[in-house]
Protein backbone atom coordinates (compact mmCIF):
# COMPACT_ATOMS: atom_id res chain seq x y z
CA UNK A 1 0.00 0.00 0.00
CA UNK A 2 1.41 3.24 -0.63
CA UNK A 3 0.63 6.44 1.45
CA UNK A 4 -1.49 8.02 -1.41
CA UNK A 5 -3.51 4.59 -0.83
CA UNK A 6 -5.33 5.85 2.39
CA UNK A 7 -6.46 8.80 0.30
CA UNK A 8 -7.61 7.24 -2.92
CA UNK A 9 -8.48 4.32 -2.07
CA UNK A 10 -9.66 4.27 1.90
CA UNK A 11 -10.95 7.86 1.15
CA UNK A 12 -9.46 9.46 4.50
CA UNK A 13 -9.69 13.10 3.48
CA UNK A 14 -6.15 14.35 2.49
CA UNK A 15 -5.03 17.11 4.97
CA UNK A 16 -1.68 18.24 3.94
CA UNK A 17 0.22 16.27 0.97
CA UNK A 18 3.49 17.24 0.84
CA UNK A 19 5.09 13.95 1.49
CA UNK A 20 6.87 11.37 -0.51
CA UNK A 21 4.55 8.47 -1.53
CA UNK A 22 6.37 5.80 0.21
CA UNK A 23 5.62 2.05 0.18
CA UNK A 24 3.37 1.60 3.90
CA UNK A 25 4.03 -2.03 5.40
CA UNK A 26 2.30 -1.42 8.84
CA UNK A 27 0.39 0.54 10.76
CA UNK A 28 0.32 1.50 14.59
CA UNK A 29 -3.24 2.41 16.70
CA UNK A 30 -2.36 4.60 19.70
CA UNK A 31 -2.95 8.05 21.82
CA UNK A 32 0.06 7.91 23.98
CA UNK A 33 2.83 9.26 21.84
CA UNK A 34 5.45 7.75 24.46
CA UNK A 35 4.10 4.96 23.50
CA UNK A 36 4.22 5.44 19.72
CA UNK A 37 7.60 6.65 20.34
CA UNK A 38 8.34 3.44 21.94
CA UNK A 39 6.75 0.83 19.50
CA UNK A 40 5.56 2.18 16.40
CA UNK A 41 7.64 0.60 13.56
CA UNK A 42 9.40 2.88 10.89
CA UNK A 43 7.76 3.80 7.56
CA UNK A 44 4.66 2.91 9.04
CA UNK A 45 0.94 4.90 9.60
CA UNK A 46 -0.49 6.09 12.44
CA UNK A 47 -4.14 5.66 13.87
CA UNK A 48 -4.79 8.53 16.83
CA UNK A 49 -6.57 11.26 17.84
CA UNK A 50 -4.16 13.33 19.06
CA UNK A 51 -4.18 16.31 16.77
CA UNK A 52 -1.02 18.79 17.88
CA UNK A 53 1.53 19.37 16.58
CA UNK A 54 3.92 17.54 19.93
CA UNK A 55 2.59 14.45 17.67
CA UNK A 56 4.30 15.45 14.64
CA UNK A 57 7.29 16.08 16.39
CA UNK A 58 6.81 12.37 17.61
CA UNK A 59 6.39 10.82 14.64
CA UNK A 60 9.17 12.60 12.88
CA UNK A 61 11.56 10.97 15.66
CA UNK A 62 10.02 7.58 14.81
CA UNK A 63 9.61 7.69 11.44
CA UNK A 64 6.51 7.28 10.64
CA UNK A 65 5.16 8.55 7.43
CA UNK A 66 1.69 8.98 7.32
CA UNK A 67 -0.92 10.02 10.38
CA UNK A 68 -5.10 9.51 9.82
CA UNK A 69 -7.05 11.67 12.33
CA UNK A 70 -9.95 9.81 13.67
CA UNK A 71 -13.26 11.24 15.08
CA UNK A 72 -13.07 14.58 13.11
CA UNK A 73 -11.25 16.00 15.15
CA UNK A 74 -10.25 19.75 14.53
CA UNK A 75 -6.45 19.85 13.37
CA UNK A 76 -4.45 23.11 14.07
CA UNK A 77 -2.83 24.91 11.81
CA UNK A 78 0.66 24.75 13.43
CA UNK A 79 0.74 20.69 13.11
CA UNK A 80 -0.70 20.92 9.48
CA UNK A 81 2.25 23.26 9.28
CA UNK A 82 4.58 21.17 10.78
CA UNK A 83 4.00 17.98 9.00
CA UNK A 84 4.53 20.29 5.84
CA UNK A 85 7.60 20.85 7.51
CA UNK A 86 8.40 16.68 8.22
CA UNK A 87 6.92 15.53 4.89
CA UNK A 88 4.62 13.93 6.80
CA UNK A 89 1.33 12.78 5.50
CA UNK A 90 -1.75 13.78 7.26
CA UNK A 91 -5.47 12.41 6.55
CA UNK A 92 -8.93 12.98 8.55
CA UNK A 93 -11.59 11.08 9.44
CA UNK A 94 -14.86 11.03 10.91
CA UNK A 95 -14.59 7.16 11.78
CA UNK A 96 -12.91 6.05 14.90
CA UNK A 97 -9.49 4.31 15.46
CA UNK A 98 -11.12 0.92 15.71
CA UNK A 99 -12.77 0.83 12.22
CA UNK A 100 -9.81 2.83 10.94
CA UNK A 101 -7.64 0.49 11.46
CA UNK A 102 -9.32 -2.36 10.58
CA UNK A 103 -9.99 -0.98 7.12
CA UNK A 104 -5.81 -0.41 6.96
CA UNK A 105 -5.08 -3.92 8.47
CA UNK A 106 -7.41 -5.44 5.47
CA UNK A 107 -6.02 -3.56 2.93
CA UNK A 108 -2.25 -4.44 4.29
CA UNK A 109 -3.15 -8.14 4.11
CA UNK A 110 -4.44 -8.66 0.47
CA UNK A 111 -1.53 -7.08 -0.34
CA UNK B 1 18.27 37.45 51.23
CA UNK B 2 16.24 34.95 53.01
CA UNK B 3 14.58 31.69 52.03
CA UNK B 4 10.53 30.81 51.88
CA UNK B 5 9.11 26.93 51.92
CA UNK B 6 6.55 26.91 49.14
CA UNK B 7 4.08 24.47 48.21
CA UNK B 8 2.01 25.45 44.53
CA UNK B 9 0.51 22.23 43.77
CA UNK B 10 -2.60 21.69 46.07
CA UNK B 11 -6.57 20.31 45.43
CA UNK B 12 -9.41 20.94 47.63
CA UNK B 13 -12.52 19.50 47.55
CA UNK B 14 -13.33 20.98 44.45
CA UNK B 15 -11.80 18.28 42.35
CA UNK B 16 -13.24 15.00 42.44
CA UNK B 17 -10.63 13.41 43.25
CA UNK B 18 -9.84 15.77 46.29
CA UNK B 19 -10.95 14.95 50.03
CA UNK B 20 -13.95 16.55 51.48
CA UNK B 21 -12.19 17.85 53.79
CA UNK B 22 -10.34 19.46 52.05
CA UNK B 23 -11.89 23.08 52.23
CA UNK B 24 -9.51 26.01 51.90
CA UNK B 25 -9.33 26.73 55.52
CA UNK B 26 -8.79 23.72 56.47
CA UNK B 27 -5.81 23.73 53.48
CA UNK B 28 -4.46 27.08 54.63
CA UNK B 29 -4.20 25.94 58.12
CA UNK B 30 -2.48 22.94 57.54
CA UNK B 31 -0.06 24.80 55.36
CA UNK B 32 0.30 27.58 57.72
CA UNK B 33 1.09 24.67 60.46
CA UNK B 34 3.87 23.01 58.37
CA UNK B 35 6.02 26.24 57.42
CA UNK B 36 4.75 26.77 54.56
CA UNK B 37 5.01 30.57 53.55
CA UNK B 38 3.52 30.11 49.78
CA UNK B 39 0.74 28.31 49.05
CA UNK B 40 -1.06 28.06 45.63
CA UNK B 41 -4.30 26.58 45.12
CA UNK B 42 -4.68 24.81 41.97
CA UNK B 43 -7.71 22.49 41.46
CA UNK B 44 -8.44 20.66 37.82
CA UNK B 45 -9.40 23.72 35.32
CA UNK B 46 -10.80 25.11 38.14
CA UNK B 47 -9.83 28.38 40.24
CA UNK B 48 -13.66 28.77 42.11
CA UNK B 49 -12.51 28.10 45.52
CA UNK B 50 -9.58 30.92 45.27
CA UNK B 51 -11.67 33.60 46.66
CA UNK B 52 -12.16 31.37 50.04
CA UNK B 53 -8.23 30.23 50.06
CA UNK B 54 -7.66 33.71 49.43
CA UNK B 55 -9.31 34.78 52.87
CA UNK B 56 -8.24 31.77 54.89
CA UNK B 57 -4.34 32.42 53.43
CA UNK B 58 -5.31 36.38 54.66
CA UNK B 59 -6.48 35.00 57.85
CA UNK B 60 -3.45 32.62 58.09
CA UNK B 61 -0.97 34.20 57.18
CA UNK B 62 0.53 32.60 54.64
CA UNK B 63 1.16 34.01 50.93
CA UNK B 64 -1.21 33.13 48.50
CA UNK B 65 -0.91 32.44 44.85
CA UNK B 66 -4.04 31.40 42.85
CA UNK B 67 -5.01 29.23 39.48
CA UNK B 68 -5.40 26.02 38.21
CA UNK B 69 -3.79 22.96 36.85
CA UNK B 70 -5.35 22.52 33.33
CA UNK B 71 -5.64 19.15 31.26
CA UNK B 72 -4.43 20.00 27.74
CA UNK B 73 -6.09 18.39 24.90
CA UNK B 74 -2.83 15.96 24.94
CA UNK B 75 -3.83 15.17 28.73
CA UNK B 76 -0.79 16.53 30.16
CA UNK B 77 -1.32 18.81 33.00
CA UNK B 78 -0.07 22.24 33.59
CA UNK B 79 -0.16 24.35 36.86
CA UNK B 80 -0.91 28.15 36.08
CA UNK B 81 -0.76 30.36 38.81
CA UNK B 82 -1.64 34.06 38.94
CA UNK B 83 -0.98 36.83 41.40
CA UNK B 84 -4.70 37.59 41.99
CA UNK B 85 -7.81 35.74 42.31
CA UNK B 86 -9.44 37.78 39.46
CA UNK B 87 -6.87 36.76 37.23
CA UNK B 88 -7.16 32.98 38.19
CA UNK B 89 -11.07 33.16 37.68
CA UNK B 90 -11.28 34.93 34.29
CA UNK B 91 -8.87 32.45 33.23
CA UNK B 92 -11.04 29.67 35.06
CA UNK B 93 -14.03 31.03 32.69
CA UNK B 94 -11.86 30.35 29.68
CA UNK B 95 -11.29 26.98 30.53
CA UNK B 96 -14.50 25.48 31.60
CA UNK B 97 -15.94 27.22 28.07
CA UNK B 98 -13.36 24.56 26.56
CA UNK B 99 -13.63 21.91 28.80
CA UNK B 100 -15.02 18.92 26.90
CA UNK B 101 -18.61 18.33 28.14
CA UNK B 102 -18.89 15.31 30.51
CA UNK B 103 -21.23 15.77 33.09
CA UNK B 104 -19.56 14.64 36.44
CA UNK B 105 -21.14 12.05 37.88
CA UNK B 106 -20.12 12.32 41.92
CA UNK B 107 -21.01 8.91 42.98
CA UNK B 108 -18.15 7.47 40.50
CA UNK B 109 -15.08 10.46 40.31
CA UNK B 110 -16.53 12.08 43.51
CA UNK B 111 -18.16 15.71 44.08
CA UNK B 112 -17.04 18.92 42.59
CA UNK B 113 -18.04 21.54 45.48
CA UNK B 114 -17.11 25.16 45.81
CA UNK B 115 -17.35 26.57 49.41
CA UNK B 116 -16.91 29.87 51.12
CA UNK B 117 -14.25 30.76 53.95
CA UNK B 118 -16.94 28.81 56.49
CA UNK B 119 -17.09 25.80 54.63
CA UNK B 120 -20.79 26.59 53.30
CA UNK B 121 -21.27 24.71 50.09
CA UNK B 122 -21.89 27.51 47.36
CA UNK B 123 -22.46 25.77 44.19
CA UNK B 124 -21.29 22.30 42.56
CA UNK B 125 -19.45 22.07 39.02
CA UNK B 126 -21.76 20.24 36.12
CA UNK B 127 -19.39 19.42 33.86
CA UNK B 128 -16.08 16.75 35.03
CA UNK B 129 -13.48 18.73 35.66
CA UNK B 130 -10.48 16.32 35.27
CA UNK B 131 -11.24 16.23 31.41
CA UNK B 132 -9.30 17.68 28.70
CA UNK B 133 -10.05 21.42 27.52
CA UNK B 134 -9.69 21.59 23.65
CA UNK B 135 -6.37 24.19 23.83
CA UNK B 136 -2.82 22.59 23.40
CA UNK B 137 -0.13 22.86 25.74
CA UNK B 138 1.59 25.28 23.87
CA UNK B 139 -2.12 27.37 23.67
CA UNK B 140 -2.82 27.18 27.05
CA UNK B 141 1.12 28.41 27.70
CA UNK B 142 0.14 31.48 25.37
CA UNK B 143 -3.14 32.19 27.44
CA UNK B 144 -1.21 32.59 30.98
CA UNK B 145 1.27 34.67 29.57
CA UNK B 146 -1.04 36.78 28.09
CA UNK B 147 -2.47 37.60 31.58
CA UNK B 148 1.17 37.71 33.02
CA UNK B 149 1.13 34.59 35.02
CA UNK B 150 3.33 31.89 35.73
CA UNK B 151 3.32 28.53 33.44
CA UNK B 152 4.88 25.04 35.52
CA UNK B 153 4.03 21.65 33.64
CA UNK B 154 3.30 19.61 36.51
CA UNK B 155 5.00 16.51 38.04
CA UNK B 156 6.41 15.97 34.13
CA UNK B 157 8.16 12.66 35.31
CA UNK B 158 5.17 11.54 36.51
CA UNK B 159 3.65 7.70 34.72
CA UNK B 160 0.05 9.45 33.65
CA UNK B 161 -0.98 12.61 32.68
CA UNK B 162 2.43 14.13 31.95
CA UNK B 163 4.69 15.39 29.72
CA UNK B 164 6.79 12.15 29.81
CA UNK B 165 3.45 9.83 29.68
CA UNK B 166 2.17 11.44 27.03
CA UNK B 167 4.68 12.83 25.01
CA UNK B 168 7.74 11.31 25.73
CA UNK B 169 10.17 14.48 25.84
CA UNK B 170 9.44 17.57 27.10
CA UNK B 171 8.91 20.35 24.13
CA UNK B 172 10.58 24.08 24.48
CA UNK B 173 8.04 26.14 25.81
CA UNK B 174 8.46 29.86 27.91
CA UNK B 175 7.99 27.71 31.31
CA UNK B 176 8.56 29.56 34.52
CA UNK B 177 9.61 26.23 36.00
CA UNK B 178 9.28 22.55 35.31
CA UNK B 179 7.72 20.45 38.32
CA UNK B 180 9.17 16.92 39.20
CA UNK B 181 8.23 14.16 41.14
CA UNK B 182 12.33 12.83 41.67
CA UNK B 183 15.64 14.31 41.60
CA UNK B 184 17.32 13.68 39.21
CA UNK B 185 14.11 13.67 36.99
CA UNK B 186 14.04 10.60 34.63
CA UNK B 187 13.38 12.90 31.87
CA UNK B 188 15.46 15.79 30.47
CA UNK B 189 14.24 18.95 31.82
CA UNK B 190 15.97 21.10 28.94
CA UNK B 191 17.90 22.98 31.81
CA UNK B 192 14.33 24.34 33.19
CA UNK B 193 14.30 25.35 36.94
CA UNK B 194 12.98 22.69 38.84
CA UNK B 195 10.52 22.59 42.12
CA UNK B 196 8.86 19.97 42.87
CA UNK B 197 5.22 20.34 45.54
CA UNK B 198 2.98 17.76 47.74
CA UNK B 199 0.18 17.49 44.62
CA UNK B 200 -1.71 17.04 47.97
CA UNK B 201 -5.09 15.60 47.42
CA UNK B 202 -5.57 15.20 51.21
CA UNK B 203 -5.28 17.43 53.87
CA UNK B 204 -2.29 15.23 55.83
CA UNK B 205 -0.57 15.18 52.33
CA UNK B 206 0.06 19.32 52.06
CA UNK B 207 3.50 19.72 52.17
CA UNK B 208 4.90 16.10 51.83
CA UNK B 209 7.34 17.48 48.88
CA UNK B 210 7.96 21.25 48.72
CA UNK B 211 10.81 23.57 47.52
CA UNK B 212 12.54 26.56 49.10
CA UNK B 213 13.31 29.87 47.13
CA UNK B 214 15.43 32.67 47.88
CA UNK B 215 13.55 36.14 47.98
CA UNK B 216 12.99 39.56 49.62
CA UNK B 217 9.41 38.90 50.29
CA UNK B 218 7.55 35.49 49.89
CA UNK B 219 5.62 37.14 47.14
CA UNK B 220 4.08 36.22 43.17
CA UNK B 221 7.33 38.55 42.30
CA UNK B 222 9.38 37.16 44.75
CA UNK B 223 9.13 33.36 43.37
CA UNK B 224 8.99 34.71 39.90
CA UNK B 225 12.41 36.31 40.35
CA UNK B 226 13.81 33.32 42.43
CA UNK B 227 12.70 30.92 39.95
CA UNK B 228 14.61 32.88 36.53
CA UNK B 229 17.75 33.23 38.80
CA UNK B 230 17.28 29.14 39.43
CA UNK B 231 17.42 30.16 43.33
CA UNK B 232 15.39 27.81 44.57
CA UNK B 233 16.50 24.04 46.67
CA UNK B 234 13.73 20.84 46.58
CA UNK B 235 12.99 18.94 49.79
CA UNK B 236 13.56 15.69 47.35
CA UNK B 237 17.57 17.08 47.13
CA UNK B 238 17.35 17.29 51.50
ZN1 LIG C 1 -1.75 16.26 37.94
ZN1 LIG D 1 -2.61 17.77 40.84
Amino acid sequence: MKTSDLGTALGYEPVQQDYTDREISSGYTSDLLSDVMANAAENCVLVTIQAHKNTIAVSSMAGISAIVICNSRPLPEDMIQAAAGEQIALFLTEKNQFTVSGEIYNRLKTE
Amino acid sequence: MPWFRADLHLHSCLSPCGDLECSPSAIAATAKERGIALAALTDHNSALNCPAFAEACRRNRVAALFGMEVTSREEVHLLCLFETVAQALEMGQVLYAALANIPNRPETFGDQVYVDIDEVILGTVDKHLTAAVSYSADEINDLVLARGGLFIPAHIDRAVTSMQSQLGFLPEGNYHAVEVLRSPCSLDTGGYTQICDSDAHFLDDIASRWFEFEADVPDFSGLKEALARGAIRLSIDW
